[in-house]
């Protein structure tokens, strides 16, 4: 097997929700106590998304899965883990290190709303990342460029001059796209990048996702919440639960034989157009709160098949036959 | 008679520059007990339709035409006092967003309470045990307790459980229900889904669902309306427009879902953008982006033909339906 594009190793991010030192200090019981809390987003994720792959990652809201993504990019940096892009660590570079790395990774963001800056033309916005990391190219360069790539994205290059507020929804997101896409990119992380529209235009932008892999030979880094994409999309698909991936696959593998009870759950939950009535797989109560993780495995207050191990020991991913990745005892133990 | 019946229901939003029309010719109907679904991208109007039965919508909206039909009762010639004996009790309405319509400063039983002796001359007891009742109906863990709790104690799911609880309270004949599960995640989604249908089945209660989920509306409705730029453009049995569209829009809509699709090849797109109101096209609405479009559609507004148990309206399938007409009187 070749080396992976993008490597996650053990990575952590934990966000301090205890303010200063002052805030964490509290009058108990007739002493002064110091209380450090923290949302434990991540907690020790391995991924590694191969050269022209789109690795989607999937899982609910609060599980960690936007975090990664973010963490991955650089936008935040991680507590614990470390981040290798073709080889070479990139989460600790200094800026002037850092810069051919963010010319090769670039991201798109949910809201096309809020990720286009309101005061910019079109024109501007493109241009803007195509300077910052060519300056040596000519007025000339940067307009065929800029040109190439609002063609690559069907929105017609005399439309530079107006403002993001004059397009729809969907046609935003393809000038988002365009900003990714001018600066060459190999490497692309979604985050939810379809969330915000509509059915159709869903497909739209889905199309000129995968016309733009199969042209540029990208990889990609699929952030979302929608499974039918996924297993549209993907290539392979990691399931996050309270910040761990609990099972890793390919997508056909992981639509026809899941194998984690959670991804059990989560599959059995999209509704779909041949089902006359809901038919889901019911789990006990709510995803419990970052702050507070389960001991043992996070899924266990949920899980119809947790025992007394469960409750203990954090499970690994281990393969299994077909395989897939999977962290939970109950697979490993054959109960499952 | 049905429960519900609007017939030919126009709303307008008068701007500067002159009259934008939201709703056109809106007509349908909802029995007793039956489950209806509303259909269609946002800007189609099917927001609108929902709020305009309770007249709910607001300035500078205001309904230029039609009746809206409750038990005989025109809903739209009613005074707004009239009409605040039906909302709410008669008629509920369920919101998308669960923490824009509790009221943050006030227990959930304070807010239970009031809604209920706002249309009953009981005690505030009895008000409570009545509320008591509704959340346990819903099954939130410790009803009791829930009481005297706030909003944003309770997680989106648990709230969203409270509003289904606040709408079943004065035993309504419909819900309206405009996309209650949107800001919910999957498996929090497929159990209120599951809980709203379970419990309009056992009241007999009829609702009425908004949504863009296709799949959603499969599973939860018996009849389902297509809505595009204010116009109903078609309706009928649920299963039966799942299965076999008839209008290109719906078709449209339903090929672009990527489980239609195989995985890894492009998916059916339908081209270009739901106009906006200000520049509805002349004729059949989605005449720009329909690979069927003729001079014909571009003229005129398509009347509704019947395809099956559908109505549809499209000069496409009018067409169709003709010549099949045709091709069957020649072989007798």
């Amino acid at each position: 097997m070749t080396s992976p594009l993008v490597s996650i190793r053990g990575l952590e991010k934990r966000f301090d929700l205890s303010g200063s030192l002052l805030e964490q200090i509290t009058f108990e019981g007739g002493r002064f106590r110091r209380k450090q809390e923290a949302v434990h987003a991540i907690n020790g994720v391995d991924l590694e998304v191969q050269k022209g792959e789109a690795l989607c990652v999937v899982g609910e809201s609060g599980c960690g899965k936007s975090t990664v993504a973010r963490t991955v990019m650089g936008l935040l940096s991680p507590s614990a883990g470390e981040i290798h892009y073709d080889g070479q660590r990139i989460d600790n570079l200094e800026r002037k290190d850092s810069l051919p790395y963010r010319r090769k990774m670039q991201m798109i963001f949910q809201n096309p709303y809020a990720s286009l800056n309101p005061r910019m033309t079109i024109q501007q916005t493109l241009e803007e990342p195509i300077r910052f990391h060519h300056p040596d190219w000519s007025q000339v360069q940067v307009r065929d460029k800029i040109h190439e790539v609002m063609h690559s994205v069907g929105i017609d290059p005399d439309w530079g001059s107006r403002f993001g507020h004059e397009f729809s929804g969907g046609q935003r997101q393809r000038i988002a796209i365009a900003r990714a896409l001018a600066v060459d990119p190999e490497f692309i992380v979604a985050d939810e990048p379809i969330s915000a529209l509509d059915v159709s235009i869903q497909a739209q932008v889905l199309n000129l996702l995968m016309d733009a892999q199969e042209s540029r030979g990208l990889t990609y880094l699929f952030i979302t919440h929608d499974l039918a994409v996924v297993e549209h999309f993907g290539t392979r698909v990691a399931v996050m639960y309270l910040g761990r991936v609990c099972e890793l696959a390919d997508t056909k593998t992981l639509f026809s034989a899941p194998r984690h009870p959670y991804t059990q759950a989560l599959l059995s939950a999209i509704p779909k157009l041949e089902d006359d009535r809901p038919n889901h797989i019911r789990l006990k109560g709510e995803v419990p709160t970052p702050v507070n993780l389960p001991s043992g495995c996070v899924f266990h207050g949920r899980c119809p098949y947790a025992n007394e191990r469960c409750r203990q020991e954090i499970p690994q991913l281990i393969t299994t036959d077909g395989g897939t990745q999977v962290a939970c005892h109950a697979v490993e133990e054959g109960r499952l | 008679m049905a429960l519900l019946e609007v017939k030919d229901l126009d709303v307008r939003f008068a701007v500067r520059g002159g009259d934008l029309t939201a709703l056109r010719g809106i007509s349908f109907s909802l029995d007793k007990g039956e489950r209806l679904g509303l259909v269609g991208e946002s800007g189609a109007g099917k927001s609108v339709a929902a709020f305009s039965i309770l007249n709910l919508i607001a300035q500078p909206g205001y309904i230029a035409g039609g009746q809206i039909l409750f038990e005989g009762r025109d809903l739209a010639a009613m005074s707004e006092r009239e009409l605040r004996k039906i909302r709410g009790n008669r008629i509920a309405m369920i919101f998308q967003d669960p923490m824009m319509t509790l009221n943050p400063v006030l227990t959930i039983g304070t807010q239970m309470v009031e809604a209920i002796l706002a249309h009953r001359k009981i005690s505030k007891k009895e008000a409570r045990a009545i509320a008591l009742d509704r959340l346990q109906k819903v099954q939130i863990p410790s009803p009791e307790k829930r009481l005297d709790q706030y909003p944003h104690e309770l997680s989106g799911g648990m709230r969203q459980r409270v509003i289904i609880a606040i709408a079943l309270l004065l035993d309504p004949e419909i819900i309206i229900a405009d996309e209650p599960t949107t800001a919910l995640d999957v498996t929090i989604q497929a159990e209120i889904m599951d809980l709203l249908l379970n419990l309009c089945e056992q009241e007999n209660v009829a609702l009425m669902l908004i949504t863009h989920d296709l799949g959603v509306v499969s599973q939860v409705t018996q009849r389902m309306l297509v809505m595009y730029s204010g116009r109903i453009i078609e309706q009928g049995p649920t299963r039966e427009i799942i299965n076999d569209a008839q209008h290109p829009y719906t078709q449209g809509l339903i090929n672009a879902l990527p489980q239609m699709g195989e995985p890894g090849e492009r998916l059916f797109q339908i081209p270009g953008s739901m106009p906006s109101l200000k520049n509805v096209p002349a004729g059949c609405p989605f005449h720009p982006r329909c690979k069927f479009a003729t001079e014909q559609c571009k003229q005129a507004m398509p009347e509704y033909v019947r395809s099956g148990n559908v109505n549809v309206a499209c000069y496409e399938v009018a067409n169709l339906i003709e010549q099949e007409k045709r091709m069957q009187e020649a072989e007798s």
